[in-house]
């Protein structure tokens, strides 16, 4: 029997088909090499769970049907090396021109008044993308829920706002709620930690009964330090409001830091016991060997049905519910109360889960080409239509106005029914987080106790403290060095040309924060050689 | 011949906006300029990309040096800006040098802004730095003399604020700190949370010093003109604790 053509030559047959396939390819589905737009915009950002990169996407595809000649692309950067990148990017000239910045970033504290571009002329006039909509003539901070509260905290020149939020949030205690109704009989979520402590109990029982891997919540180091800052937060409100020497409602890490320094609070005291307390009850809640994971491991340990909660901010929320084959439930984390039998007489009233700020901050790159139209995108992305998309595809809730919340991530917004102090004494600075972490076994460990935890830390502290307060001291520096320039320039001119009440209102600015700032590097400095004229705590 | 200070105004305001490129390239297309402007801009250079090394403070503090013999308003602005070398860009910053160089700006040209500003950072030294007044009284007593001099309002609220911050985080009675929170408050144009804080303070600080109806003013004017402050329920808490209402009886 004679063969056929292509069992003949089966190279060329094969040949064939591939040629025959690009064509169809070329002619049917490819796109030109050449993008038609004029306009590229980058927007990068190290939100990259599931959620906001769908949102922004989703954001994009419209803005782009509106705007035929801009293209615009989404940089998606790993949180881990973010910094890294950023300074990369930035000292190389090729940085994006809107980019996600965190004035909390270690090391970047000269970013936003060397490479970002202020927005606070946009800010005070309406959003042209909100018209017909209920945000129409409303300037577009006013848009804002917090009117970009943290702006107002941290910009490097006060009144002037170099960033808009797209997002708010809080920290949760999210449910198996399936697995909640098995374990404890009913789907109502407990309301105190005593019924929380009931519920752990319960699902002790249970793992003890069945010989199934199952703890009441999903553990890692990450998720512990969350539970930590949440509930030494709430316990110490009234060490807290002690130390407001100042009278603000609040205190601030270097005034914690100075109090210590100067022997105002220990860690022997009741209320930081009864934080660690409640912490070792927590970590028992968790595998064993959790200190050795990172988040991931803990969003895979209750995904797979083996926990019942995991502690986290809402940033986890979409991840969680679109991976999860239960109903996931975010509830408040239960709050010790006045009659707690264990850290009951420490507690000074219910204390903030979520304050209801705006983040997730986008910047706009003083040296991008595009000026103009970046801002047209970021006015887009934060108006009442692009909010919308965003938060339907991200599962993030709204940082807009008037925005409506889905009913589904109405759980993550709190109503602002607690204390907020700030009160965060373990972790005031990076130095002494970076003690507590590196001493964590000795309180969750198996031979940990809360005495012992207490004692490493008091001798540790001093030393993590001083150099805490030093970097405090040097930030302020930071920010007052380049202004010394910027005031000369500004005052110069001004008084060789006919200079407009604008300027001398920037002038004033500029000068008043580079003396807020100034007051601060130098009363630290005080505060530092007292501690040494003190000696050794 | 030279031309006039206006024409490196661009110079000039892409200092202020840190585009230090922009405002060199602007620099060389300006020239030819007056002598003293053109080494004003030079210094000003330098000291916009701190930290400055040892050859950079040299320059600029012969620089300023020589442009602070003169009698006009340059002339303080190189005085001032000599004090700050002198105090800040150095890696050892020696204070009593810098006040000194304030000192003197004040008495050379008193009706400068530059000697102004200057008092405002002799009272920081003052409060936070210098060795003499050691006891915290008569430093903040001494910062406080030094507000006749600053007829700016501006300038003169932000001395006022830090005698007042000052004087409470040194545990002097509250009702020495008071009354410059107060003055500070008055001349208003605060900006971020430092208007927001004060506000609250003197609210706090009155009620602790026994001046309760001034204390429950501040501390609802801060619910009303503040309505996205994360610190509303705290002091909703202290005016309940205090027996009073979150607004002033009759407001709408």
């Amino acid at each position: 029997m004679s063969q056929g053509p292509i069992r003949r030559y089966p190279g060329w047959a094969l040949l064939a088909a591939a040629f025959l396939g690009s064509v169809f390819w070329v002619f049917t589905r490819s796109v030109p090499l050449g993008d038609d737009r004029p306009v590229t915009l980058r927007i990068a950002h190290w939100q990259i769970e599931q959620g906001p990169p769908e949102g922004i996407d989703a954001v994009i595809k419209r803005y782009e049907e509106l705007n035929p000649r801009v293209r615009v692309k989404q940089v998606r950067i790993p949180a881990t090396v973010y910094r890294q990148w950023l300074r990369a990017n930035f000292s190389g000239g090729i940085a994006p021109d809107i980019v996600e910045y965190g004035a909390w970033l270690d090391g970047l504290a000269d970013f936003p008044a060397r490479y970002f571009e202020p927005m606070t002329t946009e800010l005070m006039e309406p959003n042209p993308h909100n018209a017909g909509t209920p945000l129409a003539g409303r300037p577009w901070i006013k848009t804002f829920v917090d009117e970009l509260l943290e702006q107002r905290l941290n910009s490097p020149e006060p009144g002037q706002y170099y960033a808009v939020n797209l997002t708010r949030g809080s920290v949760r205690l999210f449910c198996n709620r399936e697995l909640l109704r098995e374990i404890a009989g009913t789907e109502v979520p407990p309301r105190t930690l005593i019924e929380l402590r009931q519920v752990f109990a319960r699902t002790t029982e249970r793992a003890r009964r069945t010989g199934q891997p199952l703890h009441a919540l999903a553990g890692s180091r990450d998720n512990a330090m969350w539970l930590m800052e949440y509930y030494m937060g709430g316990l110490m409100i009234r060490r807290a409001r002690s130390l407001d020497l100042e009278g603000v409602h609040g205190v601030y890490p270097r005034h914690i830091q100075r109090a210590y320094l100067e022997g105002s609070w220990h860690f022997a005291d009741p209320e930081l016991q009864a934080g660690l307390a409640v912490l070792q009850d927590f970590a028992r809640q968790m595998r064993p060997g959790f200190l050795q994971l990172g988040r991931d491991e803990a969003v895979r340990e209750f995904l797979s049905g083996e926990a019942l909660f995991i502690f986290a901010g809402t940033w986890d929320a979409t991840t969680l519910r679109r991976s999860a084959p239960f109903t996931v439930a975010a509830l408040r984390l239960p709050q010790a109360t006045r009659d707690d039998p264990v850290v009951g007489s420490q507690v000074m009233g219910p204390f903030s889960d979520g304050d209801n700020s705006t983040s997730f901050g986008f910047y706009l790159n003083r040296r991008g080409p595009n000026r103009a139209t970046a801002v047209d995108f970021l006015r887009f992305l934060t108006s009442y239509e692009g909010s919308r998309i965003f938060s339907a595809n991200s599962g993030w809730v709204s940082g807009i106005a008037e925005v409506p919340v889905p009913p589904e991530l109405a759980a993550h917004l709190s109503p602002g029914d607690g204390y907020s102090y700030g009160a965060n004494f373990i972790f005031a600075g990076p130095h002494l987080r970076m003690a507590f972490e590196r001493n964590l076994h000795q309180l969750v460990g198996p031979q940990g106790t809360v005495e012992s935890m207490a004692s490493v830390l008091e001798a540790e502290a001093p030393a993590a403290v001083r150099a805490d307060l030093r970097i405090e001291q040097r930030t302020a520096n930071v920010v007052v060095l380049p202004q010394d320039a910027r005031i000369a320039a500004l005052g110069h001119w001004m008084a060789t040309t006919e200079a407009g009440v604008a300027a001398r209102l920037r002038l004033e600015r500029l000068e008043a924060a580079q003396t807020q700032s100034e007051a601060r590097a130098l009363m630290i400095g005080r505060w530092l050689q007292a501690a040494e004229a003190a000696g050794p705590k | 011949m030279p031309v006039r200070a206006a024409d490196l105004a661009e110079v000039w305001a892409d200092i202020a906006d840190t585009r230090i490129v922009e405002a060199q390239a602007a620099f060389k297309a300006a020239a030819p300029a007056d002598p003293r402007e053109r080494a004003l801009a030079g210094a000003l250079f330098v000291l916009a990309r701190p930290p400055l090394t040892e050859a950079g403070i040299a320059t600029v503090a012969t620089t300023c040096t020589e442009l602070a013999r003169g009698d006009d308003e340059l002339a303080a602005l190189a005085l001032y800006l000599s004090a700050r070398v002198v105090q800040v860009h150095r890696l050892s910053p020696d204070y009593p040098q810098a006040a000194s160089l304030y000192r003197e700006l004040a008495r050379r040209h008193p009706q400068s802004h530059w000697a102004q500003l200057g008092l405002v950072k002799l009272g920081l030294l003052t409060l936070h730095a210098l060795p003499e007044p050691a006891d915290a009284a008569a430093r903040v007593a001494a910062a406080g003399t030094l507000l006749t001099g600053i007829t700016e309002p501006a300038l003169q609220r932000d001395l006022h604020l830090q005698i007042g911050a000052a004087a409470v985080l040194s545990g002097l009675p509250v009702d020495t700190a008071l009354p410059h929170l107060i003055a500070a408050d008055m001349v208003g144009g605060l900006l971020g949370l430092v208007g927001e804080d004060l506000v609250i303070q003197i609210g706090e600080l009155s009620l602790r010093a026994g001046h309760r109806e001034q204390g429950i003013a501040y501390l609802q004017r801060f619910l009303r003109d503040f309505p996205t402050n994360t610190r509303r329920y705290n002091i909703e808490q202290r005016l309940a604790e205090v027996g009073a209402s979150r607004a002033p009886e009759g407001a709408p």
